[in-house]
């Protein structure tokens, strides 16, 4: 959409995306997955401020960062695979934790005495929070599996993994 | 060999070992991403997202401390156990060197490898 001429703006509420016309540009977009105590925040955005990645917004633990490509290589906010691993990792620890309320939840419904359409309607959004979370869990799964069996030669480690 | 604590640490991957060596003396994040990029000879380039995460967790282990902030950025040095670890990769390294240094097999095989390109 950048090279269209839209540019993503800002991510004021969960799920609107704000885009502004503009000139047509060569940007590449990364999310990292943050939970940053405020303490940390301001030195965090600056270092990726040094390293010209411009910030947009943030979208629950989500961090948008927007990058003018010059040289015709996309960069990511991981350089090691390990770090990069990490983020997947503490996505995957939020959903974990998130789940046994949804579970919980479900329960909940399910015990209850009425069968009215409102009812009817609550346990179906929580049925679907729980399939988006067990697909999201087994996406994120499959991706770290892939990540970590990456050739080796290809990236900055020294040490095998034992 | 080693003393335990400093050996959980070894060995260090190529990102930490230069973190830590750029840490020294105090730095910021992208000022260590600067140095390490120069001390590796550019064989390594650090992003803010590898920097950020070897950060906390190099402080959480006590191999860093934060020094200071100047402005929005923190201050990062490294710790005297900081130091010891990177002592303990640097004679790792050494052992590794040597290993290669001594085998006679390796280096006939290197040889033989490159009369055979001269012929092809």
């Amino acid at each position: 959409m950048a090279n269209q001429g839209l540019h993503l703006v800002a991510v004021p509420i969960p799920g609107n995306y704000q885009f502004r016309d503009g000139e047509s540009a060569n940007y590449v977009y990364r999310l990292d997955y943050q939970s940053l105590k405020t303490k940390d925040k301001d030195s965090y955005l600056q270092l990726f401020a040094d390293a010209v990645w411009v910030h947009i917004g943030e979208m629950a633990g989500w961090v948008y960062f927007r990058f003018k490509v010059t040289n015709g290589e996309a960069p990511e906010i991981y350089s090691d695979l390990e770090s990069k691993i990490g983020k997947y990792q503490r996505v995957m620890l939020y959903l974990v934790i998130f789940l046994p309320i949804i579970l919980l939840q479900i329960n909940n419904l399910s015990a209850a005495d009425r069968y009215g359409p409102f009812f009817m309607i609550l346990q179906g959004l929580t049925a679907l929070l729980m399939f988006l979370n067990f697909f999201g869990m087994i996406q994120l799964f499959i991706r770290i599996k892939k990540l970590k069996k990456t050739n080796y030669a290809k990236l900055h480690r020294t040490d095998p993994e034992m | 060999m080693e003393d335990k604590s400093i050996s959980k640490h070894l060995p260090l991957t190529e990102a930490t070992y230069y973190i830590l060596l750029a840490l020294v003396t105090p730095k910021h994040g992208y000022a260590v991403m600067q140095k390490a990029e120069e001390i590796s000879q550019g064989t390594l380039r650090l992003a803010p997202g590898t920097i950020y995460g070897a950060f906390t967790t190099l402080e959480e282990n006590k191999l860093i401390s934060m020094v200071g902030k100047v402005g929005r950025r923190k201050m990062f040095q490294i710790s005297e156990m900081g130091i010891r670890v990177l002592l303990g990769q640097i004679q790792r390294m050494e052992i590794m060197l040597q290993s290669v240094g001594k085998n006679f097999d390796f280096w006939q095989q290197v040889s033989a490898e490159e009369e055979k390109e001269e012929y092809d």
